[in-house]
């Protein structure tokens, strides 16, 4: 019975089993022992196989799991302020640039709201809200477009400089954050809401700002599709609960590779891939603020740039 | 544990597995490529089926995923259970080491590069787990008393 639980003489005869179990020198007691060591070995010697390999994997996984969960944490890193020269370039672009690039066929446009909703404002004034993330790339490129484009209705204070995660696609895009700037115009009210830093925190980005029930609410209603395939995505832009942008304007790659003032030094020049791209999305975002503030100031949305750019705006399906 | 149950599990669980990574491959190719960043933290699956790591050499996982729970289904059959057959043994231990292998190489993919987790990747993985345990606890044990060999045994 010892035997057949051996494993190794399954299937030998029996007269040859009975063979080897005669008596022998001591020689051949040796021998019958490292027999039957090696038979040992078949199968009832190696029993704490599988309880080893099942040891390691459990090992390997607990060991990945913990460390993916934990890797990168460092404390949240507050942006810096932008540099006067970055500041003044993004605010600073000329009216005839926006004019020169227009709306290159390229850039992804607004979708406008199918039927109409209760207006999205701020005390008086119409608002614009933003619900993106520090580490997120897509966001990056999309606030070069928003700023430039912001202001030509008002004027930013604060405005900050960051990059996005260096761990994503399109690693450390040079961009501005909105959190901790200030927006004043007559025109509207911009409610930024930057969701996480690019800085990671127990696996995970650490949280940054929180949007408000109104505001999450708002996303799940227009974040969602038929505006987008991909719902909850960032960036996402709701301009007076009248138009919607739910990815960005233009690729990051666009940036790639440029420093903050690189990418603010060409904003000016309408034959820049910069400019083609930040510009003209500008361009976008400003018909689709135009649409909020019904137009006003008319030295913004009566130019020729917004005004092809008010044709791009698309509707939903 | 029951022979005879441990291999219904095994072939449950290799069924099972093809009806998750099936899944899993449909949402791979009709899951747009993402131009967004998600807001949802870690758990998101169409961040990980539309990552670069969700193919390898040009092949989706989750159809490698598919092939893979096939195999296994073929090689928990009871027929493959009964077999005496070397290459079957062997061919059940290895696979099931590869897929082993294999979901140890994603957990590292979702958690270090892609920065997301696919709950339905997660059911593959414990699906796997499950067989690797099974299977390496169980793969010595044949159904003897139907082979000629031990019929011959018995006899003597």
């Amino acid at each position: 019975m010892a035997k057949r639980k051996s494993g190794t003489t399954v299937g030998r005869s029996p007269a040859r089993s009975q063979s080897r179990r005669a008596p022998v020198t001591s020689k051949g007691n040796r021998a019958e022992r490292r027999r039957a060591s090696r038979a040992g070995k078949g199968s009832g010697g190696r029993r704490w196989l599988p309880w080893v390999s099942v040891a390691v994997v459990v090992a390997a996984a607990a060991t990945i799991v913990i460390a993916g969960l934990t890797h990168g944490t460092k404390p949240a890193s507050k942006s810096a302020t932008a540099p006067e020269k970055v500041a003044r370039a993004v605010q600073g672009v000329p009216g005839s640039t926006f004019d020169k690039v227009g709306v290159p066929p390229n850039l992804a446009p607004p979708i406008r709201l199918a039927g109409r909703h209760p207006p999205l404002v701020s005390g008086d004034l119409p608002q614009m809200l933003y619900v993106g993330a520090e580490y997120c790339p897509y966001c990056a490129a999309e606030r070069w477009a928003m700023a430039v484009a912001l202001s030509r209705f008002g004027s930013f204070k604060g405005l900050g400089v960051t990059e996005s995660s260096t761990s994503d696609v399109y690693p450390g895009t040079k961009t501005l954050t909105f959190f901790g700037s200030t927006f004043t115009s007559p025109y509207l009210a911009f409610t930024p809401v930057e969701t996480t830093t690019n800085q990671r925190q127990n696996g995970a980005y650490a949280p940054l700002q929180t949007p408000t029930a109104d505001q999450q609410r708002i996303m799940n209603q227009f974040d969602a599709p038929p505006y987008t395939t991909q719902a909850g995505g960032i960036p996402f832009i709701d301009f007076g609960n009248r138009i919607v942008v739910t990815g960005p304007g233009f690729s990051p790659q666009v940036l790639h590779g440029l420093s903050w003032e690189q990418i603010a030094g060409r904003l000016s020049d309408p034959t820049s891939q910069v400019a083609q791209s930040v510009d003209g999305s500008a361009n976008l975002i400003t018909a689709a603020i135009c649409e909020m503030t019904n137009g006003q100031p008319s030295s913004v949305c009566d130019t020729s740039g917004v005004k092809a750019a008010r044709t791009r705006i698309t509707t939903a399906g | 544990m029951n022979r005879g149950v441990v291999q219904a599990v095994c072939l449950s669980l290799s069924v099972g597995g093809v009806v998750v990574a099936g899944y899993l491959t449909v949402a791979h190719y009709t899951s747009p490529s993402l131009l967004v960043c998600s807001d949802r933290g870690m758990v998101d699956c169409a961040q990980v089926t539309s990552s670069p790591q969700s193919s390898i050499a040009g092949v989706p996982v989750a159809v490698l995923g598919v092939f893979f729970f096939l195999a296994m289904s073929f090689l928990s059959l009871p027929a493959a259970w009964r077999s005496q057959s070397r290459g079957i043994k062997g061919a059940r231990l290895g696979l099931v080491w590869v897929g082993m292998c294999l979901v140890l190489w994603l957990m590292y993919a979702e958690l270090f590069l892609i920065h997301a987790i696919c709950l339905y990747c997660s059911l593959v993985h414990v699906i796997t787990f499950a067989l690797f345990v099974l299977i390496l606890f169980n793969n010595g044990e044949t159904d003897r008393a139907t082979t000629p060999v031990d019929a011959g045994l018995d006899h003597a």
